[in-house]
């Protein structure tokens, strides 16, 4: 096994507009965000991936006081919170921009709807956040 | 997410004594103000020991565990901080610390003790004097009051520093996700899955009234009528409880509390020497999910769940009583659901119709739960097992619940998010 920084990758990534995950060697999952051993099934081994950041939002959750972030308001922008179904079979809880709270509501209905990955810089990093393929 | 599975305890354990500090906001309290960590455990420790019919010396080791003792206590090691204060100087001891899920964590690990042989007689418990912070270098029994400015930055140190704090999405769910997949499935509307958690609110707080170590005991009737409502459900409906998520309203979630509370666990085969029926612990099934990951407390609660079933071959109709973290206030019908307590889909019914009451034919969270009893973070698990304990020995007073449980269920869930469930029966 190798001793290796999968975190660095993964920021490194975002720098330039690459989203790394690992796959299962054995199960052959996605494992996202990437780590050494695979989370499905359970198995030592998985190696590098891209994602395309492609999915859809299954769910919306405005900000509250108790759950908003001081870091996401700096952006200046609306954001939301919803779990996101990559295309690759993945899923993961994640900020979505660009959603208003009021928007965030009035899409229920309408869910789930097509994102994309967005690559934001914050706090003197790039994330990983997800906008509406339609806004 | 990896399945695991729980064994046969190699003896088994049961709990015989419990004690614990009423929960409380000691600010409001002049005779109690700067009450200290180890006044605290010290007190639920010795009343657990009183109750058990031991003394100190007889105690072979001890668990402490506190949610964050850096953050609300200012220290690390806390276990030997606090031992001298219930007479066990010079006695092995540990602290852990798992947030909310805690006091159900200190069960686990004290049975395993047990269980495994290394000791006899074990005492395990949880404390947190949550409502202040240190006032810089002063002792103990000075401090300052905790502000929710205080703690909401901090809650975000229970997410994996690596990916989930930059990620952020699953501090943003976590409120309310189940409850909107619930309504998802089962066609819930807004205006009635707000009607389902204010008649949720409502029996907790009846039975809070009713519990003398509850901290918010004054019935919902008096406070809608101090604000003008004959109707008690007009009132928690209205702007006097407003949201704080999109389900959650103030009655929806735990006010912070001051309090501890310990249990005394030693092998059933000598368990009848002690002063009070004991009480089997029969299996504690874990699991654990980061809060990045969807759906994390019905797939860890569903998780934990199986394994005491496998394990027991209990099954959800055996259970009488159920106990459910509820620091979100519905997870106790979701949870409840969840572990089979009560028919998938129809939970929310059996709220409505008030049979989840304590004085109802399906009970949960006799005590209070978080949103009534308060929440006094680490300590709150093992507050749970003291009811548990009490309702089974038919010791719970005005809200002894009807039918006296022989087999009670626990379910912790905190800390981004740890679960444990936990299976209790009056031993043979």
């Amino acid at each position: 096994m190798k001793l290796e920084r999968l975190t660095k990758k993964f920021f490194d990534g975002l720098e330039e507009g690459v989203i790394y995950a690992r796959k299962c060697t054995e199960c052959g999952a996605i494992e996202f965000p990437p780590h050494y051993a695979c989370n499905t099934c359970g198995y030592n081994e998985t190696t590098w991936i891209t994602l395309s950041g492609k999915g859809r939002v299954e769910s919306l959750f405005r900000p509250e006081f108790i759950t908003a972030s001081e870091s996401l308001e700096s952006l200046g922008r609306p954001y939301c919170f919803g779990r996101v179904a990559l295309e690759e079979g993945c899923s993961i809880n994640a900020v979505i921009l660009g959603v208003s709270r009021k928007n965030t509501v009035k899409l229920w209905d309408k869910l789930p709807l097509p994102v994309h990955a967005v690559f934001t810089e914050i706090d003197g990093y790039k994330t990983l956040h997800f906008m509406l393929d339609e806004q | 997410m990896v399945k695991g599975k729980i064994g046969k305890y190699s003896r088994s354990v049961s709990i015989i004594g419990v004690g614990a500090t009423p929960f409380m906001d000691i600010n409001d309290d002049p005779e109690l103000l700067g009450l200290t960590e180890g006044e605290a455990f010290g007190y639920a420790a010795l009343t657990a020991m009183e109750d058990a019919g031991i003394k100190p010396r007889d105690v072979d080791f001890f668990y402490h565990g506190s949610a964050n003792p850096y953050f609300v206590n200012g220290s690390i090691t806390p276990n030997m901080q606090v031992a001298e204060w219930f007479g066990m100087r010079g006695k092995g001891s540990v602290h852990h610390s798992e947030a909310c899920c805690t006091g159900y964590v200190a069960l686990e690990q004290a049975v395993m003790a047990v269980a495994s042989g290394t000791y006899d007689v074990v005492l395990s418990g949880g404390v947190e004097m949550a409502t202040g912070l240190p006032d810089g270098k002063k002792p103990a029994c000075y401090r300052r009051r905790l502000t929710l400015n205080d703690i909401f930055p901090d809650l975000i140190s229970m997410v994996d520093r690596a990916y989930g704090r930059a990620l952020y999405g699953g501090h943003g769910i976590i409120q309310d996700d189940w409850t909107e997949l619930y309504a998802r499935e089962n066609n819930i509307s807004d205006e009635l899955m707000d009607d389902i958690l204010n008649t949720l609110a409502y029996h907790s707080r009846r039975a809070a009234t009713l519990n003398p170590l509850a901290m918010h005991r004054q019935p919902y009737e008096e406070v809608a009528k101090e604000k003008g409502f004959s109707n008690v459900m007009d009132y928690l409906k209205s702007e006097y409880n407003p949201r704080m998520t999109h389900y959650l309203r103030v009655s929806g979630n735990a006010p912070t509390a001051d309090g501890s509370a310990c249990c005394i666990v030693c092998p059933t085969e000598i368990a009848h020497r002690f002063k009070q029926k004991p009480i089997e612990v029969l299996a504690i099934g874990a699991s654990a999910l980061d809060l990045t990951i969807p759906h994390l407390e019905k797939k860890a609660t569903a998780e934990a769940g199986r394994q005491v079933y496998e394990r027991t071959g209990l099954k959800p109709e055996d259970i009488d009583l159920l106990l459910v973290n509820d620091f979100l206030l519905s997870s106790q019908f979701l949870a409840a659901e969840e572990l089979g307590y009560l028919p998938k889909g129809e939970g929310w019914k059996y709220v409505l119709e008030g049979r989840t009451a304590f004085d109802g034919d399906r009970p949960i969270n006799t005590n209070g739960g978080r949103t009534s009893y308060g929440h006094a973070f680490g300590a709150s698990g093992m507050a749970d097992i003291y009811e548990a304990v009490l309702q089974m020995r038919g010791q719970a007073g005005a809200h002894q619940i009807k039918k006296m449980p022989k087999t009670t269920m626990l379910r912790g869930f905190g800390g981004g998010q740890n679960v444990r469930v936990e299976v209790l029966r009056v031993a043979e």
